[in-house]
């Protein structure tokens, strides 16, 4: 049975072992970074985060994180505070549970 | 020891610069970055380049600009990094020049099999094709003469007609093997570094484009003929001029 907090386990191949701790880290910053940037309105800040991370975040094996990325592109694009917020939340929450096996 | 094949990466997203990089470094690539336009000028006047991985959309002036200038003068191998819903910038790049393109996200390894294809073709072409010429080679034929230089193809009135990577390549194949009998999978092999397979008709497709730049009649074609259960022929006269 899952719950809420359940781990969420990732395949990744094993030639990027090195370089997926750094790409995390990265992430982690995001979550700094984006809810400042939706507290002050900077729509572009976001627009630009979301997009990078629609662009790298499933070459690194994180398919969710390029999802994130679009839905935040998209939504600040539209100037969409409630539906980046929704994002910044679940990608956190994804964040906080994944777990990865190197293969 | 063999010299591995050097690659230029032109994105200004570091963490795709650190994913090519790591990654081709790994399979024995050289990996460069640039991180504009700017960048990118500089490190091709100073260093041998085998392939450059160029990003669309960069700050200052973009990729395809990039890639047109280059094209100019060079015919270092390009492929195109494009993110999803750029398939316009995508196909304009492909007519400017570009030798394949792959859509972000992609998977790296994807990009080296990628990369492995475009320097395998780009070395089967014939030696006066490759690239980083600083000469131009003008091969003349049925009224129309071909610059290898600048990849244009010229009218008998000098009027140029573009011609995209895969049609360029195709048609300096025949160039240099004219009246002789080419099968649809060795054609295949040199002008898109893949293999042929039986439902492929990827190199039919590309025949006929290529007629249709040349003004060749698809119902009685005269300079590309098909050759039954065979291939294709090059049946004109070849004059080539360094």
């Amino acid at each position: 049975m899952g719950t809420d907090s359940a781990k969420i386990p990732i395949i990744v191949d094993k030639d990027l072992e090195e370089i997926i701790p750094g790409y995390l880290k990265n992430r982690l910053k995001d979550m700094i970074l984006l809810p400042q940037a939706l507290a002050s309105g900077d729509f572009e800040t976001l627009r630009v985060l979301g997009h990078r991370m629609k662009g790298s975040g499933a070459g690194y094996g994180f398919a969710a994180i390029t999802e994130f990325g679009k839905k935040i592109e998209i939504a600040a694009s539209k100037e969409d505070p409630f539906e980046i917020e929704k994002n910044i939340i679940a990608l956190g929450d994804y964040l906080n549970r994944v777990e990865i096996c190197y293969k | 020891m063999e010299i591995p094949d050097h690659i230029l990466v032109v994105d200004d997203d570091p963490e795709i610069c650190q994913l090519v990089g790591n990654y081709l470094e790994k399979n024995n690539f050289r990996v460069s970055i640039a991180r504009n336009g700017r960048e990118f000028s500089g490190f091709l006047e100073k260093e041998h380049v085998d392939l450059i991985i160029l990003d669309l959309m960069l700050p200052g002036e973009d990729g395809l600009t990039l890639c047109r200038n280059l094209r100019s003068r060079s015919n270092i191998p390009v492929i195109i990094l494009s993110a999803k819903g750029e398939e316009m910038e995508r196909i304009i790049g492909l007519e400017m020049g570009a030798d394949d393109y792959l859509s972000k996200p992609f998977h790296p390894r994807e990009l080296l099999a990628r990369v492995k294809s475009v320097l395998r073709r780009a070395r089967s072409l014939p030696n006066d094709l490759i690239h980083e010429k600083t000469e131009s080679t003008v091969f003349r034929f049925s009224g129309w003469s071909l610059d290898t230089l600048s990849r244009q193809l010229f009218t008998s009135k000098g009027e140029s007609i573009p011609l995209s990577g895969s049609e360029f390549n195709l048609l300096s194949i025949f160039l240099t093997q004219p009246n002789r009998v080419l099968s649809r999978d060795l054609l295949l092999e040199l002008s898109q570094g893949r293999e042929f397979d039986t439902f492929d008709r990827s190199i039919d497709m590309q025949v006929s484009r290529l007629r249709r730049r040349l003004r060749d009649d698809p119902k009685n074609p005269q300079i590309i003929k098909t050759v039954r259960s065979s291939g294709y022929v090059f049946c004109s006269r070849v004059e080539k001029t360094s």
